[in-house]
């Protein structure tokens, strides 16, 4: 009795906290359910979300309807798929329409499963390398009472995406091996102890004896494993991938982990859920700004070796007042002026008395051409800013240059006198003697 | 004295004169029209056009200076050019053909006639080819007389080899300065003659002007001391030789260097040290010969001999030692290929590339200059004869313009005065010696013949005036009045023989003046048929727009160039940045007013070398290459499906020797051929041609034109696979009417990450391989 | 005509001298006064041209065009004078058919001033 009613505050706190959260680039998703799953099953979270804001519209993959992208225009502003039994999507829900959409700026939340469905082959795409099917992700450790395949996950502290002092999670579904990709977002990492494998009983674990001797290849075992993953293509999509859909489901997130404490499902669903469908960690370039030093517009051009003053303005997504707020704190902001390869880099640091202003004033190179300012900040969990202004930069006009330098004052003389002398001599050639032929005219 | 047919007598020595004036104004008015209006073929046939490629340029750079005026025109920089590293085109140009334009402009606008730019851009070449039949007039005229000035202006008017740098539409710096060249040597033999800074400081003006004008200025530079340089050793050197030339000199040598371009390279490059080095000689001589004049002792003289010799010596070690020294830049590639031929294929591919720089072959000089080729050594030869200063300047001018024109086409157009020059000086003493109506004294009947003189009048006169009356007949006009010969004493002394009791010399009778005056006149109209013939076919075609005939004789417009640059000038981005070979850079800057990567200018190698590369490698080492100079659209030329030959493909090899002599490890020009030295583009084509992003461009659904046919290139003759070419990291974006204009736009790095081959194969619905997690570490056994 | 002695090497030294005196000498007594005031403008255009040529090569030749330009002036002055010199001097006369010393002096001028024009414009 005394759980229930914590819990129902506990319930009612989150969502008087959550009920202004929404989204910053829009609100309808679509939920592609399985039928073997039932809505009541993952009640705490979509009711979270239908707290916070968003519309949620349900469709089995049976259903032709809602289609998600339509005459080449997405339909939802998000999509989740849970779907771990299904062998075929609809029609318009193709790994390529799924890329495409991504591509329209559509925020994917995607669960594996182990069975085979068509998303395992678009988790390769993402370069997420999957376990080959019916290899569940399996731990012996710690001891506990739920089945092999049910495993209880420490939360890492550091990523910025979560929420800080997380439970461990609970969690079920297969796991993944993270490929180079730069683009990729670990969130939730496999237990050291843990590997997938496709039959709970130890005796026909010869392919991870193998693989071990082997020196680990081919191994699918150890926190080198994602489990949930999350993916920031170029052009502001976020796509996040779960490897089980039980992580969202009522029965984890009522769980307790250890006596007394229950788990973070809940929080953790709630948190992926706002980094996806762009709540948190949301960022955007506002305007940029460039003029010479001690001048206030911008020009079309600026000369070899100006003082230039560049300016950006940068906000961030507040998702519980759903409006962009100037934000300073990024540290390691940088300016690369650059033609074909960056002449200049330097720090653009937050200008201080100025929220989200970040400023910085350099000498522009000796060398002409056609430069580019470029900020470029790619953090991962963080939306990518990238900023890129093209502007000439001229030589010097042709009376630009130092006219009258004092080390040619010989030469000034030089040439006066001569012009002087000059004067000098037709006015004495001319005042001269009439005789046109002049004296001396013996020949020799 | 005997005379073959009689001349009016009663008239005055002032009529006469009088009306010679009038016949050789009214004849240099003719020829002016004949010049002007045998370079409108283009005009008529096409339309008010530019043409070629390098006046593309220059009219975009009149056009800047008639909207922006002279300021803004002297500073402009071009972004658009060379992206991205610009190009300041006030310093590195010859403005002196756009400040000609903008001049006319300026001063038609003020007289209220509001005549656009492109049209003044396209008229000015015929309008300064008259002034330069002018001023070749003038030129012949100090050598021989008038009536060979009027020949030599007739030849200059319509001989192809200049008219080929000088139709209505090619707006480049030849128009002018041709013109230019032929008023500043006039200047220069005058003042030689006269001995007066007047015309020498004229003669450096032009010469500025000139400098302004042309590239080709050094000619001069190095003509005119030539010239002194021979007297000086023939022991011409006279207080004449040293006022003209001093005067312009110094006067030029000043003014030549308020050129940006040109700045400070008068004094410090090979090519001008000739000039300083005969100006240093001349005031030594000079002052030699002052000295002279003073002291008469042998002794006193062979020391100044000796001091003379040592200082020349002296000066001369000065000057190779300072280029040893690196001081004086040595000759500069362009020039020093004149010289060793071989040089430029080797060390600098871009210069060996251009067609125009190619050795001249035999036919394109009877075709450029048809009979005058005969004629001109004859010329020269009686250049000899007479062997006056000017003369010899006219015998060094024509000896060094045939081993230029020997070595590069381009030349010929430097040639082409001289030969006119010449062949007008031999022609004209061929007709004055026929046209001349005395005859020698003989004492035997038997080989005298004296012709009556009322039948002889009326032949000699109606000869004279049919040729009259053709001229004023024919559209054409191309033929001098003949006008009455020079003093009769004069020749007449030159026809009478020395010694008394020999045979008299010279032409006897009306007959065989007829004859051979018939045949002068005949090769003359062959002349001018050839001449007009050549212009109308070859030279008048503005390479923008082709011709062709259809099946029924009427001509058929291929406008693929126009309806490509303006696709890409009405559906992309202003701000984009296009590739393409530099041949087609200046057309695309000015027909579609897009960024380019490289252009005609070819200034900086290593950028064409970067484009090279792109075309020849395959498509993931290019594809960096687009991404970091941010290009949108790629542009090539592809005449396969019509059989145009001047194609990227044909070129091609030129884009990997380019390429090679920048990356020579990374491209090789052998791995482009089959085994056996073949360039092949059919299915025995090696793989490096076949990956290469200019084939794959080439030949992008080519194939599948043809239906079930095999596909065939009509230029290189050869069957392309059926299976085409696929490209992934480029999308087609434009292909023209007859497929001669290919344009393709550049594809943004994948959304995923993914290299762009993969990411298009997932796209068709091919899965990836399985594959195997990362090894991160060995576990320990 | 006093020429110089011919006499033996022995007394070389002393001849040249004597040569150089007899020149001198030759000089004056053959040239007007008119050439002579021109002989001075040249001798000061020389030395104003050696004092720059000297400056440029031991102190520095930046700015070069200044450099040029003020030498420029001078040698162009120069072989405009010496021009004008060998028009007027009578014993040229055979050689300057068409040149009278009036138009002589007023091409001089005109060629002068056209010198000057590119020289400030190139000075600075």
């Amino acid at each position: 009795m005394r759980s229930f009613w914590s819990l129902l505050a506990s319930v009612v706190g989150l969502a008087t906290l959550l009920v202004q959260a929404k989204s910053s680039s829009g609100d309808s998703v679509l939920v592609l359910l399985d039928p073997s799953l039932k809505r009541d099953d993952f009640s705490i979270f979509f009711s979270g979300l239908e707290e916070k804001g968003y519309d949620l519209t349900f469709r089995s993959p049976k259903d032709e309807e809602p289609v998600v992208i339509k005459d080449d225009y997405p339909q939802f502003s998000h999509v989740i798929i849970f779907a771990p039994e299904t062998k075929s999507f609809p029609k318009d829900i193709t790994p390529q329409s799924l890329v495409d959409l991504l591509s329209k700026d559509t925020n994917l939340l995607l669960a594996l499963s182990p069975k085979q469905t068509p998303l395992t082959s678009l988790a390769s795409e993402f370069s997420l390398i999957t376990p080959p099917p019916g290899t569940p992700l399996v731990s012996h450790f710690p001891e506990r009472d739920t089945p092999a395949t049910v495993i209880p996950v420490n939360v890492s502290h550091t990523s910025p995406i979560l929420t800080p002092g997380l439970p461990p999670v609970w969690f079920s579904g297969v796991p993944f091996a993270l490929g180079t990709n730069p683009l990729l977002v670990p969130i939730l990492n496999a237990p050291p102890e843990s590997f997938a494998t496709d039959s709970l009983g130890d005796s026909d674990a010869d392919v991870v004896i193998e693989a071990s001797e082997k020196g680990g290849e081919g191994l699918w075992a150890g926190s080198q494993l994602g489990l949930v993953a999350g993916f920031q293509p170029a052009g502001g999509a976020r796509a996040t991938w779960v490897g089980g859909v039980e992580l969202f489901s009522d029965e984890f997130a009522t769980k307790e982990v250890s006596s007394g404490v229950k788990s973070g499902n809940e929080q953790f669903a709630a948190d992926i859920a706002s980094w996806t469908f762009q709540e948190s960690l949301v960022l955007r370039v506002d305007s940029i700004d460039h003029h010479r030093l001690n001048e206030t517009a911008p020009r079309e051009h600026y000369t070899t070796n100006d003082q230039i003053v560049f300016t950006t303005h940068i906000s961030r997504y507040n998702p519980k007042t759903s409006a962009w707020e100037p934000y300073s704190g990024i540290q390691d902001l940088q300016l690369e002026f650059t033609m074909l390869d960056p002449h200049i880099r330097t720090a653009l640091p937050p200008v201080p008395g100025k929220p989200g202003a970040y400023s910085v004033t350099f000498r522009a190179p000796d060398r002409h051409g056609v430069f580019k300012f470029v900020v470029d900040h790619k953090r991962r969990g963080w939306t990518h800013l990238h900023s890129s202004t093209v502007i000439p930069l001229v030589p010097p006009r042709h009376d630009e240059y130092p006219r009258f330098l004092s080390a040619a004052w010989p030469y000034y003389t030089g040439a006066i006198s001569t012009s002087i002398g000059f004067i000098i001599f037709s006015a004495l050639w001319l005042g001269g003697s009439e005789s046109k032929k002049g004296k001396g005219s013996k020949v020799e | 004295m005997a005379v073959a047919y009689s001349l009016p007598s009663d008239v005055s020595p002032a009529t006469v004169t009088n009306t010679r004036s009038l016949l050789r104004i009214i004849a240099l008015a003719l020829i002016s029209g004949a010049a002007i209006a045998s370079r409108l073929f283009a005009v008529i046939n096409f339309e008010s056009i530019i043409h070629e490629f390098d006046p593309w340029f220059n009219y975009r750079a009149t056009r800047v200076l008639a909207s922006e005026g002279f300021y803004e025109f002297w500073n402009w920089f071009d972004p658009t050019a060379w992206y991205p590293l610009g190009r300041v085109v006030g310093g590195t140009i010859y403005p002196g053909l756009m400040a000609t334009s903008g001049v006319i402009y300026n001063v038609l606008h003020a007289l209220h006639l509001p005549v656009d730019i492109r049209n003044i851009c396209v008229l000015l070449a015929p309008g300064f080819s008259a002034l330069t039949a002018w001023s070749t007039y003038m030129f012949t005229k100090e050598m021989k007389d008038e009536s060979a000035g009027l020949l030599a202006a007739a030849f200059i008017g319509i001989v192809p080899g200049y008219i080929s740098r000088s139709v209505a539409g090619s707006y480049d710096n030849e128009a002018i300065a041709i013109f230019l060249l032929m008023f500043t040597f006039f200047c220069w033999i005058k003042a030689l003659k006269t001995g007066s800074a007047l015309f020498g400081t004229l003669a450096a003006l032009f010469y500025f002007y000139m400098v302004a004008a042309w590239g080709g200025y050094a000619f001069i530079t190095n003509m005119i001391p030539l010239h002194s340089l021979a007297l000086i050793l023939m022991g011409r050197y006279s207080s004449r030789l040293y006022v003209a030339y001093s005067s312009w000199y110094a006067i030029g040598t000043l003014a030549s260097m308020q050129v940006p371009f040109v700045g400070f390279q008068p004094v410090r490059t090979s090519e001008h040290m000739a000039a300083l080095g005969v100006f240093g000689l001349l005031q030594i001589v000079a002052f030699a010969e002052l000295v002279r004049t003073h002291v008469s002792s042998k002794q006193f003289q062979s020391l100044l001999y000796a001091s003379v010799i040592g200082m020349g010596i002296l000066g001369a070690g000065a000057i190779i030692g300072l280029t040893y020294k690196g001081w004086i830049a040595p000759w500069t590639g362009r020039f020093y290929s004149l010289w060793d031929t071989g040089y430029a294929k080797i060390h600098i591919p871009i210069i060996a590339s251009v067609s125009e720089h190619q050795p001249t072959a035999w036919p394109s000089f009877f075709m450029d200059l048809h009979s005058l080729v005969f004629l001109f050594p004859a010329g020269v030869v009686m250049c000899f004869r007479q062997l006056r200063d000017e003369h010899v300047f006219v015998i060094i001018y024509a000896v060094v313009a045939s081993y230029f024109a020997g070595v590069m086409v381009r030349l010929m157009l430097t040639l082409t005065p001289v030969v006119c020059v010449a062949a007008a000086i031999a022609f004209s003493s061929l007709l004055d010696t026929y046209i001349e109506p005395t005859e020698p004294d003989v004492a035997d009947d038997s080989s005298g013949k004296i012709a009556e003189t009322a039948p002889a009048v009326d032949a000699a006169s109606s000869g004279s005036s049919t040729a009259v009356s053709a001229s004023s007949s024919t559209a054409k006009k191309t033929k001098k009045a003949p006008t009455a010969p020079p003093s009769v004493s004069a020749v007449a002394a030159a026809m009478t023989p020395s010694k008394k009791g020999e045979k008299p010399r010279g032409i006897f009778g009306l007959d065989t003046r007829f004859i051979v005056l018939l045949n002068a006149v005949g090769m003359l109209l062959f002349f001018v048929l050839h001449c007009t013939w050549v212009t109308s076919t070859a030279y008048s075609s503005p390479s923008v727009v082709l011709a062709s005939q259809n099946p029924d004789g009427s001509q058929h417009i291929i406008d693929d160039f126009r309806e490509a640059y303006y696709w890409l000038r009405q559906n992309t981005p202003e701000n984009s940045v296009v590739m393409s070979w530099w041949d087609y850079g200046y057309q695309i800057a000015g027909m579609a007013d897009r960024a380019t990567l490289v252009d005609n200018n070819t200034w900086n190698n290593t950028h064409i070398a970067t484009v090279g590369k792109a075309m020849s490698s395959s498509e993931e080492v290019a594809y960096p290459i687009l991404r970091k100079h941010d290009v949108d659209y790629v542009l090539i030329i592809f005449g396969g499906l019509l059989g145009y030959s001047g194609d990227d493909i044909n070129k091609f090899l030129w884009m990997v020797r380019i390429a090679q002599g920048v990356w020579p490890d990374e491209i090789q020009e052998p791995n482009y051929f089959t085994p056996k030295g073949e360039y092949k583009v059919d299915d025995m084509a090696s793989p490096t041609m076949k990956n290469s992003l200019m084939y794959k461009m080439s030949y992008y659904r080519f194939p599948e034109l043809f239906g079930t046919s095999q596909a065939i290139d009509r230029v290189r003759g050869q069957q392309i696979p059926k299976a085409g070419t696929t490209l992934d990291y480029l999308d087609e974006a434009f292909t023209s009417e007859n497929w001669i204009v290919r344009i393709y736009q550049v594809k943004k790095e994948d959304i995923l990450g993914r290299d762009l081959k993969s990411a298009n194969a997932f796209a068709q619905g091919k899965k990836r391989k399985r594959t195997k997690p990362p090894v991160r570490r060995k576990a320990t056994v | 005509m006093a020429g110089p002695k011919t006499t033996a090497s022995s007394v070389s030294s002393s001849s040249s001298a004597n040569a150089l005196q007899t020149l001198w000498k030759a000089y004056n007594d053959t040239t007007s006064p008119r050439l002579k005031l021109v002989d001075t403008f040249l001798v000061f255009l020389m030395l104003s041209g050696v004092v720059q040529f000297v400056y440029c090569i031991l102190v520095t030749n930046f700015p070069f065009n200044a450099f040029l330009a003020g030498f420029g002036s001078c040698v162009g002055q120069f072989v405009l004078t010496a021009s004008l010199r060998t028009q007027v001097n009578p014993t040229n006369r055979s050689e300057f058919k068409d040149v009278s010393p009036e138009r002589a002096f007023a091409e001089f001028a005109l060629g002068s001033i056209v010198l000057h024009f590119f020289v400030y414009n190139f000075l600075g």
